[in-house]
């Protein structure tokens, strides 16, 4: 308790206020005995006692402490009393602070999950950085080879992203927190020791207080974060310190989970590469035309496949392979892609349909799965105008063959599936296509696609063969687009499985065609050979 | 005809003195193959003595896929691992087709041959020791 009169010197102080004011003397000038912000105070209420009570109290800091005055007049004089409110004031700060910083991490969540792009997940994160934590912010990622790749925000200016060799152990700590460890505490850090490169070119002055944290990922760190104050600025607090590492830990996550995708995608696509069908034309005069339709659309690759393997010259026979593994996702992919690999490799027996598909069922035996494909063989071979077909089915539906009178007819193979059962067997037919005839193979999704007008029918061989008689003489190309049309429409939205249809196709006209290929037609053309 | 929504995928199981019987109704595929395959196979090695035949009644089957007939593969592996014999009951159209299909009807329900539960075993050895 502190009295003054209404000149503005201190009247009395008591005991406890001689404990916080040390230096005040009873008599001398309000305002060379105490801080300003009571001199100030004192002087507003002598102006204006009236409102000295109704308004906030007057409040600052004496030495260390935090003080809020109250008021009593007594007679002329004023009378101080001074109430410590440091620590009340210091938790109010402090939840002050937790909500400002409770705000800046759901926002930083909200906007880091939001993405699933590496590049722009840094650049958000190094810009909330240095908009909420710091001058500047420097997001490192993990190194990739010999270069880092580098993020630089400044407070006001726009994010920098390079890629480059730096050389990470200039940075006191940084080598540690590129490897997952724990951060060095930012005392430790001696500001001019941050080599050039860990400064954004935008930062004013020099260096004063650094932050170093990793980024936690999943499992493996995302790369570290550098944070610049200048040293006109207060230094970074352990409370900063502390609220750094949890954005870090935020950022982390986002960031590893970007990662995480991206790699993914782009094992997706690496995979892809070979998976995807491939573009088929044609070889050694006879058409080829395939398409497929996952069973999500957005995915590329599923469970059907179909190839063409050209005989080395027109003497030899083309390989057509189309196939269907059981199962979904990356595991049918995978499967496909042993498959399709193993297949190739067993071109040269491609003579006996039943001999490459037992050794490629020992292949893709295995005590861990019954995961198995259903496959259509053809081995195709153009001799004079004749366009001769061995067609096998290992537990695959028939392929069809669309006649020029508009029969369709089905090809009488039928086969073990491959790749659960410890022997196969197959039965290979013979047919011939006359110019402009057509051999259909296709997987299930087509005769499976359920719609229809009643949305719970299946599309279904019938309906299939009648849609094909429409296709007579057509090319091949157009034969497998109407097909992959009236299975879309027949689905409508509904959930379909993969569907793949592939056509072999004897031109109608053609340098070969025309030479004899008239006189082939007939009685002969559907035996066997 | 009625428009009816998918049908739940259910397991019902009866045990019998050296028979297992498995009522599996609604569809069999991507999404519920494994249930059938792990709830059998947990059956088949619970302590008892193990079946001799094992019967999978189909009655109330909506629909199968090849996901679910990797399912029925796998069960025929196993039973005929522990000599049970595998039965196939009530096949619905669509699942006899698809049997046909792909051939593997006589494979399915056939007795157990000894030499291919213990290829399967050498198999699995195999793989136990390329991982030591």
């Amino acid at each position: 308790m502190l009295v003054s009169d209404r000149h503005g010197h201190l009247v009395r102080l008591n005991d406890a206020a001689r404990l916080v004011l040390p230096d005040a003397v009873s008599g001398g000038r309000l305002s060379e005995q105490v801080p300003a912000w009571l001199a100030d105070a004192h002087q507003r209420t002598i102006a204006a006692p009236a409102q000295g009570t109704s308004a906030e109290l007057p409040h600052g800091a004496i030495g260390e402490r935090y003080f809020e005055a109250r008021i009593t007049l007594s007679g002329g004089d004023v009378v101080w009393w001074l109430v410590d409110a440091t620590d009340r004031r210091v938790a109010e700060r402090a939840l002050g602070d937790a909500r400002r910083r409770s705000e800046v991490l759901s926002e930083a969540s909200s906007t880091l999950l939001s993405t699933l792009n590496v590049p722009r997940c840094m650049e958000v994160a190094a810009a909330l950085a240095a908009e909420h934590l710091a001058e500047a912010a420097v997001l490192i990622a993990p190194p990739q080879g010999r270069r880092c790749s580098l993020t630089y925000a400044c407070q006001g200016d726009p994010v920098v992203q390079t890629s480059r060799q730096v050389d990470v152990t200039g940075v006191p700590g940084l080598r540690e927190a590129l490897q997952g460890f724990p951060p060095v505490p930012a005392r430790w850090i001696n500001p001019d020791d941050i080599p050039d490169w860990a400064i954004p070119d935008g930062f004013a002055g020099s260096v004063g207080s650094v932050i170093v944290a990793p980024l936690p990922g999943h499992g493996v760190p995302a790369g570290a974060l550098i944070l610049l104050r200048s040293s006109t600025e207060q230094a970074f607090t352990e409370g900063e310190e502390v609220f750094a590492r949890l954005f870090a830990a935020r950022a982390g996550a986002a960031l590893s989970a970007a990662r995480l995708y991206t790699e993914q995608a782009t094992i997706t696509a690496t995979l892809m590469q070979d998976l995807l069908p491939p573009t088929l034309r044609t070889v050694h005069g006879v058409e080829y035309a395939g398409s497929y339709r996952t069973s999500k659309d957005h995915e590329r690759v599923g469970g059907d496949f179909y190839d063409v393997h050209p005989g080395a010259d027109p003497s030899e026979e083309t390989l057509v392979v189309l196939g269907d593994v059981a199962g979904k996702g990356l595991d049918a992919a995978v499967l496909t892609g042993k498959i399709r690999n193993t297949l190739h490799a067993l071109l040269p027996l491609a003579e006996d349909h039943q001999h490459i598909l037992n050794l490629l069922n020992s292949a893709l035996l295995t005590s861990h799965h019954t995961r198995f494909a259903t496959l259509a063989l053809a081995s195709v071979q153009r001799r004079g105008g004749r366009t001769q077909l061995r067609l096998t089915s290992a537990g695959h539906l028939p392929p069809l063959i669309v006649r020029t009178d508009g029969t369709v007819e089905e090809a009488g193979t039928r086969g073990t599936l491959v790749g659960a059962l410890p022997a196969v067997t197959a039965r290979t037919v013979g047919t011939v296509l006359a110019p402009g005839e057509t051999c259909l193979l296709y997987t299930d999704g087509v005769t499976e696609a359920r719609g229809g007008p009643l949305g719970d029918e299946l599309f279904g061989e019938d309906r299939l063969k009648r849609a094909l008689a429409e296709c007579v003489g057509m090319p091949g190309e157009a034969v497998v687009e109407r097909v992959q049309m009236l299975a879309a429409q027949w689905l409508r939205d509904g959930r379909h499985d993969d569907m793949a249809v592939m056509a072999i196709t004897a031109p109608k006209a053609g340098p070969l065609n025309t030479a004899d290929g008239h006189a082939s037609g007939g009685t002969t053309r559907r035996s066997g050979w | 005809m009625t428009h009816l929504p998918p049908s739940e995928f259910t397991l019902a199981f009866r045990h019998e003195p050296a028979t297992l019987t498995v009522m599996i109704g609604g569809e069999l595929d991507y999404d519920t193959s494994d249930d059938l395959l792990d709830e059998v196979s947990r059956r088949l090695t619970a302590g008892r003595p193990s079946p001799a035949d094992v019967r999978l009644d189909f009655r109330e089957l909506a629909s199968i896929d090849s996901s679910g007939l990797t399912a029925l593969l796998m069960i025929h592996r196993r039973t005929s691992a522990l000599g049970a014999t595998l039965h196939l009951d009530n096949r619905p159209a669509h699942l006899e087709r698809l049997l046909h299909l792909t051939a593997v009807l006589d494979h399915l329900t056939a007795p157990p041959t000894r030499p291919e539960a213990r290829r399967a075993e050498e198999d699995d050895g195999l793989a136990g020791a390329g991982l030591i």
